[in-house]
């Protein structure tokens, strides 16, 4: 087997960080090429540099096309062609073809529509024929229709009761499946999936399995991105692992899931130290977690019974129950796309569960306003921070205590937080756009400080961070814990959430999996099997 | 009520009395057209008074100084429109949205102000009196352009070329990634959006005795962009629906007298909110279409496949 894609030392970064740092890879034609990481490390730019919606700084994207001519005649008879610094619709033309983790639908026209404007390529100009459409002339558009359907069928879309539909009236896994086969209406070498199972149930999974199998089988080429392991692990030959931009594993999928550095990138930094330090000691406690489902507390603060909430057609939470008692760290952990975030997001009124119970205090969480919400004591950090860039420190601060009453107050407590946190008081003048992400996810805290909440939800604090920025937003996690907040924490770094919570759950495709103690949680090699797949 | 009265009853009558209203429908459903093309290939444009300008000045400066034929100056005009549209798109076709459309506005009263003020050939702001009007006869040219036109738009669409425009105006990145060469394609709607406005500002010259630099400005494109507001942008038909409607409402409200301005407005204000969609919507005339009409357009269809 030759090679069709070779990345040669691919650099980009953006501002001062290294999205994609020296990166090589090659990927053999005919086979599924798995790219995973954890968030943000880099997949995402590493497609678009792919692609030509990003160029590189450096570095070599070579696409070598031996075996048979490209799809658009025409350009790039040679060997090999070097795709970086050419645009996405040349990229296209040499037959690589992606979908997007964020649909990227033509959501007001039909599926067929789709699947036909994805055929751009290999229609011929026919302004002419188009002007005096008379049978004959328009063998073509007939032809075109019926591949299109054929298409549509292969990704498992019936096209009599699909092809008429638009695009956003499709179902989540619909709308997915839909924009693979408008990537394959280009007749691509290279098919690029990203994330093509986020947001899926399983048994929608296990389609997409079968599909991208399928594909292969009938000698297309896929690099896939998604960050359910059990899938990628599955249907891959090889796979390359990104951390922080850099490419830290590269093999067969057995070799890689094994690989203690991965291990690490994906549980956090904390991972080697942990099990150094207990040695001897996991069975046991495997053994005592099993038995013990974590001890809830007996008059809970927040108190959640069977949560379901749905994204139109999806169901992102599926039966739900926990509590967190009153001066607690409890923390969510799970995969991406698990559904905690959604979790926090039904708690503070953003969304609206479609059944279930949650209460804070007296108050019914489902069907409270979300300032009454926040104003009972509730208040959320988001994920992705979500600061105003364009106002200075001191101003999203003063926003934070908006819906304050004592003004007098509240300023000293903003005065008090800039003593507290000297990162945010040093740089008061200074724009938030101006921080760094670390210092940004400080700025969120503090902001969220000032609504004065007794229960604060924190979700992914520690997203697209440096290691010892991890450690410094940590602390600070603990310090307001240690003042009397508790806590209701989401996280992706398992094993640093798992230490400072006293409690934990583990959700998975919208379940709760395993709950116990964060200490027992740590060394429970489940947890390991929920991020790895296994 | 006399207007659809007589439109009624006595059409002839009515075509003889409302000439220069059925003319100017015409060129406003040119323009209309115009619009459209920019609209279905997702552009926020306003540029179309000044290629209006374009052709309606080149039509009349031929005219004078040129023994050429009339249509071959109105042809010249349209022509101008379009280069200097690639002129114009070159730089201005990277923004977009609201950004697109303040500098296109940039470019009209650019045109108005900066060009057609401080040119003698163009009579300056006294404006230009046509040597050769023919308020009636310049209207078979207009009656018979509209169809051929809107068919031609409406084939357009059907095209290579329009499937593209449909699928960068529901998303760009999609589009490239389906090897969709965007810029390409922004550009050529530009240009032929800019030759009807053209095309539209010549034949509006030849039923005038005049042209002012003031008919070329800002409220004119302004205009232009109501049609398509309120008939509709998914098919051709919509914008020239609002045209029509828009252009004869003066006409109808005629008997409110003074209030004119004020029902007008009301009924313009009443279709924004009722029909956000425009009067023609998805699916053609949802208002005035018969139930059979929805029944059998969405009906089961047979595999067209075979």
């Amino acid at each position: 087997m030759s090679a069709l894609l070779q990345l040669t030392d691919v650099n980009r970064s953006f501002g001062g960080v290294h999205a994609v740092d020296d990166v090589s890879l090659e990927i053999k034609e005919g086979t599924i090429f798995g790219l995973i990481g954890p968030n943000g490390a880099g997949k995402t730019t590493l497609v678009n540099l792919v692609t030509g919606y990003i160029r590189p700084q450096s570095g070599s994207i070579r696409l070598l096309t031996q075996s048979h001519p490209p799809p658009h005649a025409g350009e790039g008879r040679a060997a090999a062609v070097e795709l970086a610094r050419r645009p996405p619709h040349a990229v296209a033309g040499l037959g690589v073809a992606r979908t997007f983790q964020t649909l990227r639908l033509y959501r007001n026209l039909t599926a067929i529509e789709n699947v036909l404007a994805g055929m751009h390529l290999r229609r011929r100009d026919d302004t002419l024929q188009q002007l005096i459409p008379i049978p004959a002339l328009l063998k073509e558009d007939r032809r075109r229709l019926k591949q299109a359907r054929e298409l549509l069928a292969r990704v498992g879309l019936p096209p009599d009761s699909f092809g008429d539909r638009r695009a956003a009236t499709l179902s989540y896994g619909d709308q997915r499946r839909l924009e693979v086969a408008r990537a394959l209406a280009l007749n691509p070498h290279l098919l690029i999936l990203d994330e093509p199972a986020a947001g899926m149930n399983p048994a929608e999974k296990d389609r997409v399995r079968a599909l991208i199998q399928q594909l292969n089988q009938d000698g297309l080429t896929v690099l896939l991105i998604d960050h359910d392991m059990r899938l990628v692990m599955s249907v891959c030959h090889h796979i390359a692992v990104l951390n922080f931009g850099r490419k830290i594993a590269d093999g067969p999928p057995a070799t890689v899931s094994q690989d203690p550095t991965v291990i690490t990138a994906y549980l956090g930094s904390q991972a080697q130290k942990t099990a150094a330090h207990v040695p001897g000691s996991e069975e046991m406690d495997v053994a005592a977690t099993s038995t013990t489902v974590a001890a809830e507390p007996a008059s809970p603060l927040l108190d959640v019974r069977d949560l379901q909430v749905s994204y139109g057609a999806i169901q992102a939470v599926r039966g739900v129950s926990f509590g967190v008692g009153k001066g607690e760290i409890v923390a969510l952990i799970g995969a991406n796309g698990a559904g905690k975030s959604t979790i926090l997001n039904s708690l503070s009124g953003v969304l609206r569960p479609h059944s279930g119970v949650a209460r804070f205090g007296e108050l019914d969480l489902t069907t409270a306003p979300p300032d009454r919400i926040v104003r009972q004591g509730l208040v959320q950090v988001p994920e992705g921070r979500e600061i105003l860039a364009r106002l200075t420190v001191r101003e999203n601060l003063e926003l934070g205590a908006w819906g304050r009453r004592d003004g007098r107050s509240a300023h000293r407590d903003i005065e008090g937080l800039m003593e507290q946190f000297p990162i945010l008081g040093q740089r008061r003048d200074l724009l938030a756009g101006q921080l760094s992400g670390g210092e940004q996810q400080i700025l969120a805290i503090a902001r969220g400080l000032l609504a004065q909440p007794k229960l604060l939800l924190l979700d992914e604090p520690s997203l697209g961070l440096a290691p010892q920025m991890v450690d410094t937003v940590f602390e600070v996690i603990q310090r307001i814990h240690n003042d009397g907040v508790t806590i209701l924490l989401v996280e992706q770094n398992a094993l640093r959430a798992l230490e400072i919570a006293d409690r934990a759950y583990v959700v998975e495709t919208g379940r709760i999996l395993l709950s116990g103690t964060g200490a027992a949680l740590r060394r429970n090699p489940e947890v390991q099997k929920a991020y790895l797949g296994g | 009520m006399d207007f659809f009265v007589q439109l009624f009853t006595n059409p002839v009558g009515f075509y003889n009395s409302h000439e220069l209203l059925i003319a100017q429908m015409g060129i406003n459903a040119i323009l209309a057209i115009a619009i459209f093309v920019t609209f279905y290939s997702g552009q926020l444009t306003l540029a179309n008074a000044g290629f209006m300008a374009i052709g309606a000045y080149t039509t009349v400066i031929m005219n004078i100084y040129l023994p050429t034929p009339l249509p071959l100056d109105m042809l010249a005009g349209a022509l101008l429109a379009g280069a200097v549209s690639v002129l114009v798109g070159l730089p201005v076709l990277r923004l977009r949205g609201v950004f697109l459309a303040i500098a296109t506005i940039g470019f009209v009263e650019a045109l108005r102000l900066g060009v057609i003020l401080n040119i003698p050939i163009t009579g300056e702001g006294q404006g230009l009196k046509n040597p050769t009007p023919d308020p009636l006869g310049g209207i078979v040219p207009i009656l018979i352009s509209v169809p051929i036109l809107t068919y031609m738009v409406w084939r357009l669409t059907h095209t290579r070329l329009g499937q593209a425009w449909a699928a960068i105006r529901e998303d760009e990145l999609a589009a490239s990634s389906n090897g969709i060469n965007v810029p390409v394609y922004k550009m050529i709607a530009f240009i032929i959006s800019a030759i009807l406005a053209g095309y539209a500002g010549a034949l509006e010259t030849h039923i005038n005795f005049f042209i002012d630099p003031l008919e070329y400005s800002v409220t004119r494109t302004i205009q232009i962009l109501t049609f398509a507001v309120v008939g509709g942008t998914t098919n051709v038909i919509g914008p020239i629906v609002g045209a029509v409607f828009l252009t004869s409402l003066p006409e109808i409200v005629r008997q409110f007298a003074a209030y004119r301005d004020v029902v007008n407005g009301v009924i313009l204000i009443l279709v924004i909110i009722f029909r956000p969609q425009g009067i023609v919507g998805r699916g053609g005339l949802a208002i005035i279409a018969p139930r059979w009409w929805t029944r059998w357009r969405t009906r089961e269809r047979p595999a067209a496949a075979h």
